[in-house]
């Protein structure tokens, strides 16, 4: 009898033991230090399906042609850390990136981030050195962010290189009203070179740039000011709000005093002009009952070319390029290529694009699997970029990721003009 | 005689009133939300939140995060593991999201249904308010022993239209809710486990499961643990302290 009340007590014992054990409740994360080091490694290799027919292929490979195909591997590790201290705080983030392509064998070192930062009161942030600047709410395409550096919509978690600034940012909290909150920062972004901000203007150049950010009525409102001594004067809004739970607006506007705009007939005449442009966006994104979501987005760019013009930017280089068969010389092709630069450096030259994405989150029961498809169209020649993808996270720290940019146009518009007529790419990140 | 039927009069009132004084007012169905609602994120805080997905064939993944809420509807969490989600930041005002990314630069705005953790736990479950705050009592009544209320969202902004919780009578938290759609669809149910002392003697259910129909066979839990009393300025739960906030941990 004894043994059994034994066995029993031990097995009461045990059992709760067992249930007590059922979860770990050590944190070992909280536990925090003064410093942090991580970073992340990548591999992507890209194949490229050319269009041999494009204006584009012709204008970079009219010399030495790779053929109807290509490919590149690209390795890439960033390093990052930041050290704090009191009120003080020093970020560092380096980038790191070999390109294995058919014309290049090439390392990239930079340092996208450095900056020092001291916040006496949660109210007040002074930083100084490069640190990254993203602004505007739109998710392709930010036309009042005047600042920032180009970016993949399609993969958003590319680090981009910052820009040197003495900034400030202020921050005021109200508890009663409609206005919840307002943030004000100001930014002073030198020009220097070999360290950046050499797009904003000569050596020594100093730009200023200031947001103010209010939380009104439960939207975001910016109010965006940007000015240099080589810079256009340049205002910008943006806007920001969930209609439900499921549901969000979005919007941007900017007008640019005095942009230089350059157009090319279909001789081949360059006409310099200077005017006011007025670009802006708006966009929803949408959430489904089965986890969908949908992003569609509007956007007019002012400094954009219309069909017309596009169509004599390529008339122009169909003759360049016929001239260079032709004879032999390669000067029509390297005119070509210099004055079509104002056209080429914008992401997306036309006037007015919509684009939209569909992603699934997690279908079939696959967790962290997110498939999905993007198009950007330019709404004036109906030629688009369809890019279907997929990125998978079940594995602690990696992240798998794979993309098919499809351009898709007929001769003349922007989409069919692009070099590749197929573009696969895969990439693997490992954090740490 | 007449005496005797006023001190019998006096005694019957006394018999009378006896169990009213003896006993309190029952707590109406308000009145227990907010004890449920002071009883689980009691007043200014911080804390550290791990969140396990298990999948049906047993695979974890694991995400610790750090909590921090102030008044009734204000809300930061801070991703501080995994590596590969490190840094990013949530904040919450209100029916107001936002999530922060260190690489994207920029907090956007996200809404209460989608996950920044994938799994079964949302934002809403994520970075929850109050109850009391964004839902209203339309019934109370007593099941298996416990207080049963039934909830209806304030707002067509929150996550779930309706929500059915059973509340421990004595120590009046939650051990189990199950939240609805409009539709009347049973999106997840949430069980809350393991009452104990998480932190500056804050003695609640430190752990919450949640299975749901949508995703039959998954399971996710959150461990809440390492609570603090904490008030921070209002400032901090702003857009433009959210790439800040990991500086206060």
């Amino acid at each position: 009898m004894a043994l059994r009340t034994g066995l029993l007590a031990l097995l009461v014992v045990l059992g709760g033991t067992a249930a007590a054990g059922e979860y770990d409740f050590s944190i070992p994360q909280a536990e925090t230090k003064p410093y942090t080091i991580g970073g992340r490694l990548e591999g992507r290799y890209i194949y490229h399906r050319l269009n041999e027919d494009s204006a584009r292929y012709r204008l970079n490979y009219y010399r030495d042609a790779p053929g109807s195909d290509t490919d590149e591997w690209r390795a890439l590790l960033e390093l990052s850390g930041s050290y704090r201290q009191g009120i003080f705080q020093a970020n560092l983030l380096t980038h790191h990136q070999f390109v294995d392509a058919d014309e290049t064998d090439e390392w990239d070192n930079e340092i996208y981030e450095g900056y020092a930062s001291l916040a006496p009161t949660a109210q007040l942030t002074l930083d100084a050195g490069k640190k990254q600047i993203l602004w505007g709410k739109g998710y392709a395409w930010n036309p009042a962010g005047f600042l920032n550096r180009p970016k993949d919509p399609d993969d958003p978690a590319l680090n981009l290189e910052g820009r040197p600034l003495l900034g400030l940012d202020l921050i005021r909290s109200f508890t009663a009203g409609r206005l919840a909150n307002i943030g004000l920062t100001g930014l002073l972004l030198p020009a220097i070179d070999d360290w950046g901000n050499e797009d904003l203007g000569e050596e020594g150049d100093l730009n200023a740039a200031l947001k103010l950010y209010l939380l009104w009525y439960d939207t975001d409102l910016d109010f965006i000011y940007f000015d240099g001594p080589e810079q256009p004067r340049s205002f910008g809004f943006d806007f920001a709000k969930n209609l439900a739970e499921n549901i969000e607006v979005h919007g941007e506007l900017a007008f640019q005093e005095d942009v230089p705009h350059v157009v090319l007939d279909a001789a081949g005449n360059v006409r310099y002009t200077r005017e006011d442009q007025t670009s802006w966006l708006a966009g929803v994104r949408y959430l489904n009952a089965i986890d969908t979501t949908f992003i569609v987005e509007y956007y007019h760019n002012g400094g954009g070319y219309d069909r017309s013009e596009v169509e004599d930017f390529f008339a122009y280089q169909e003759a360049a390029f016929d001239r260079w068969e032709a004879t032999g010389d390669p000067s029509s092709m390297q005119r070509a290529d210099q004055v079509t630069k104002p056209y080429y450096q914008q992401r997306n030259y036309g006037k007015d694009y919509g684009y939209l994405k569909i992603s699934q989150k997690e279908p079939f029961d696959i967790l962290y699997f997110n498939p999905w498809v993007a198009a950007a169209v330019n709404l004036q020649d109906l030629s688009f970029n369809l890019q279907p993808g997929m990125t998978w996270t079940a594995v602690t720290n990696f992240e798998f990721n794979f993309r098919v940019a499809i351009p898709v146009g007929p001769s003349n518009t922007e989409f069919g003009e692009k070099p590749d007529a197929l573009r696969p790419e895969i990439w693997v990140r490992y954090y740490f | 005689m007449k005496s005797k039927i006023v001190i019998a009069a006096f005694y019957l009132l006394v018999i009378v009133m006896t169990p009213m004084s003896g006993f309190s007012e029952p707590l109406t169905g308000a009145q227990i939300l907010e004890q449920v609602d002071n009883n689980l994120q009691p007043g200014d805080l911080e804390m550290y939140r791990k969140i396990i997905n298990i999948e049906p064939d047993g695979k974890k993944k694991e995400f610790v995060l750090w909590f921090l809420k102030k008044d009734r509807d204000k809300v930061v969490t801070l991703f501080v593991s995994p590596a590969s989600e490190e840094g990013r930041a949530t904040l919450r005002l209100g029916d107001n999201m936002w999530l922060y990314i260190p690489n994207v630069g920029k907090p956007i705005r996200i809404t209460s249904m989608q996950s920044v953790v994938g799994g079964v736990f949302n934002n809403a479950d994520i970075m929850r308010l109050d109850y009391s705050v964004e839902y209203d009592v339309t019934g109370l009544s007593e099941d298996q022993g416990q207080h049963f209320l039934e909830l209806k969202a304030k707002t067509g902004a929150v996550a779930y239209d309706r929500l059915k919780m059973w509340v421990l009578k004595k120590e009046l938290v939650p051990t189990r809710i199950d939240c609805h759609a409009a539709t009347g669809m049973l999106i997840k149910t949430l069980h809350f486990k393991e009452v104990k002392d998480i932190g500056d003697g804050v003695v609640r259910p430190a752990v919450m499961e949640t299975d749901s129909p949508l995703y039959k066979g998954f399971r996710s839990i959150m461990i809440s643990a390492n609570l603090k009393k904490r008030s921070l300025p209002d400032e901090v739960f702003t857009l433009n302290y959210l790439p800040r906030v990991k500086d206060l941990r």
